[in-house]
């Protein structure tokens, strides 16, 4: 029997047999072309319910990935907490949209929105899920994302001050933390309400590169934890992803249940699935800017394959999909996982 | 005058007060050795920055993360702060240089810049930070205003690197002889040299020697 991209896509995640290796994603994959399809302008789809949802399908649309996913950039939650965004409207460059204004110092800095759900972008992203969902909820996976309470964190203060300040005055940091994770809650549920098919907990500030394991386990775990659970009670499906050479703390990401769990290119797959065992659904982990958006059709099979090889259960980027990528690329990726017989085969 | 066991002593106490990021210890120490009278300068050399290059090693090891490295520089800045006035500048060479530092426009990677930065100021260079997002004009702005010997590019994305290479033009067609140093992930030495950069480095510690060469060069001139 064949099974829609939907299904195969959420089977995955939750750990049931498919009928192939799905080719999808939890993080943004707006490309150029697919803006060009549609005349839109990067520097403005994150701020047009319809030019959003048009940006995201369009990858679908001309490339056949399984998934749709909003919104693109980073800021959605920091805005709603007041911050104000620059998507550099005058740029001849893509740049991504950043966040002005690192107005907390303490907890009391942040004042969580009343409505969740109707502050600053929230609503934008809620109309595009919905748009998406009634176009092509029935075929493709609409999906969703929110970052982490650390990562948000790094986005409304100054990064120094909160890791100087998780050091020196944990309580003092917690209690932010807590806050955004109650405001990332609140984010999460409302993309849930307006109908998302999974959601990805993207707490990429938290990576190796910066935050040691012992911090991780102390500070980051148990805000994850509280999220994971949250947003997991409402039944739609939660990949938890973390960037960098996450090995030293896989056991600890796979421990919080969420469905899946998705680790970047810098991260040894392999290892992973060793440490883990065959039960946990894992994502990953192709290098998006080099495989993907530089590298020729034969590289991306051959990346595809060895992710495959190294234990993913499908192949995700260990980022966003860069937009220069090309939707040939973008194909391969998707015929090449079509090709491959799934790890949990039901074909 | 006390005794050279007493001033190793001291030494010991601020590299090893900056490698436990305890800035009580480095601060009571720095204090001692102003007040028994020893050299403010050789307390900087081989205390602090001493204590600076363990830790860089330490976190290139991965026993040390960010939050530890700037809790370390903390404890740095608080023995800087004390023997820096206290430097005795004649005869002792020119002060090393003055570099302007930032991140690129669209670019809100910060991490690697401040470490960076961090290592400039150790080693005696007077920094400009401009911080992250930073405009070209900016750059091109505070290196006229500041006479800057180098501006000192960071990018982490490949998008933004790109950038780098407008602010390149603009910076040398303002000043011809200002020395120009790129940094970040995506860039290599090749690309460097390609956008006509006149220096490079993968990590902070060689920033800073590549620096000094370039204030060599440049004083050459
Ligand atoms: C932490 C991080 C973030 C944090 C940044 C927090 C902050 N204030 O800096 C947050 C979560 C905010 C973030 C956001 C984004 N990120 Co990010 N991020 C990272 C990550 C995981 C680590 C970077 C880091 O700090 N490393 C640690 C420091 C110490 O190392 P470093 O920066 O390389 O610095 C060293 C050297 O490079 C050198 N150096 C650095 N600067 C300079 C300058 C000079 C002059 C010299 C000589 C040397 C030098 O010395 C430093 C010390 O040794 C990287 C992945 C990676 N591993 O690189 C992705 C990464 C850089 N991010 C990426 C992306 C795509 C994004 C987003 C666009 C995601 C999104 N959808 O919005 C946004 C971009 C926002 C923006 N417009 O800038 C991509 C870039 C892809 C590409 N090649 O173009 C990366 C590579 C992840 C990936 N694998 O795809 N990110």
């Amino acid at each position: 029997m064949t099974m829609t991209h939907k299904e195969r896509v959420l089977k995955t995640i939750k750990g049931e047999p498919v009928d192939k290796m799905p080719a999808f994603t939890g993080f943004g994959a707006v490309l150029v072309e697919g803006l060009e399809k549609y005349d839109l302008r990067f520097a403005h789809v994150h701020l047009d319910a319809d030019e959003m949802a048009k940006a995201a399908a369009a990858t679908s649309e001309m490339a056949g990935l399984e998934s749709i996913v909003v919104p693109f950039d980073m800021g959605v939650e920091a805005e709603a907490l007041g911050a104000t965004l620059n998507t550099y409207p005058h740029s001849e460059d893509l740049l991504y949209p950043t966040l002005r204004d690192k107005f907390v110092h303490t907890a009391d800095d942040i004042k969580l929105p009343e409505d969740i759900a109707n502050a600053g972008r929230v609503p934008l992203v809620v109309e595009a899920i919905k748009k998406l969902k009634a176009q092509y909820g029935e075929e493709y996976a609409v999906a969703s994302w929110v970052l982490g309470p650390f990562t948000l964190a790094g986005q409304v203060m100054d990064l120094n001050e909160l890791l100087k300040m998780s050091f020196k005055e944990p309580e003092k940091a917690e209690a932010i933390l807590d806050k955004l994770s109650d405001m990332i809650i609140g984010v999460g549920k409302a993309y849930i309400a307006a109908g998302a098919d999974f959601l990805s907990l993207r707490e990429m500030g938290a990576t190796s590169d910066v935050l040691s394991p012992r911090a991780y386990k102390k500070q980051i775990k148990g805000f994850s934890q509280r999220i994971v659970d949250e947003l997991k009670a409402t039944g739609v499906p939660v990949v938890y992803h973390i960037c960098g050479d996450t090995n030293m703390i896989i056991e600890d990401m796979a421990a919080l249940g969420a469905d899946a769990v998705s680790v970047d290119q810098k991260n040894d797959l392999k290892a992973s699935r060793e440490k883990l065992g065959d039960d946990v659904v894992l994502l990953g982990n192709v290098n998006p800017w080099d495989v993907f958006t530089q590298g020729s059709k034969e590289d991306v099979e051959r990346e595809v394959k060895a992710s495959v090889d190294a234990g993913a259960d499908a192949v995700w980027p260990g980022c966003d999909i860069w937009p220069s990528t090309s939707t040939d690329n973008i194909k391969t990726w998707v015929e090449t996982s079509h090709g491959l017989t799934p790890r949990r085969n039901g074909a | 005058m006390g005794s050279d066991e007493r001033k190793q002593e001291l030494f010991g106490k601020m590299k090893e007060g900056v490698i436990e990021y305890d800035e009580d210890q480095v601060v009571e120490a720095a204090n001692a050795l102003v007040d028994e009278g020893f050299d403010a300068y050789e307390g900087i050399m081989d205390g602090l920055a001493a204590g600076m290059e363990v830790v860089g090693e330490l976190f290139d090891s991965q026993e040390y993360f960010v939050p530890e490295v700037l809790m370390c520089a903390d404890a740095l800045y608080a023995g800087l702060d004390i023997l820096r006035p206290k430097v005795d500048m004649a005869g002792r060479e020119a002060v090393k240089g003055e570099v302007v530092i930032g991140v690129v426009e669209g670019d809100v990677h910060d991490i690697g810049k401040n470490l960076v930065k961090m290592m400039f100021e150790v080693a005696g260079f007077t920094v400009h930070d401009l911080g992250a997002d930073v405009p070209i004009d900016e750059f091109v702005e505070k290196q006229i205003n500041t006479n800057s010997d180098i501006v000192a590019l960071s990018a982490m994305m490949t998008t933004t690197m790109m950038g780098m290479k407008k602010a390149i033009v603009k910076l040398k067609e303002k000043n011809p002889d200002v020395m120009i140093m790129l940094g970040g992930a995506p860039v290599t030495g090749e690309i460097a040299d390609m956008f006509g950069a006149d220096g490079y480095s993968e990590n902070a510690s060689n920033a800073v020697s590549e620096a000094i060469k370039m204030v060599a060069a440049l004083r050459k001139m």
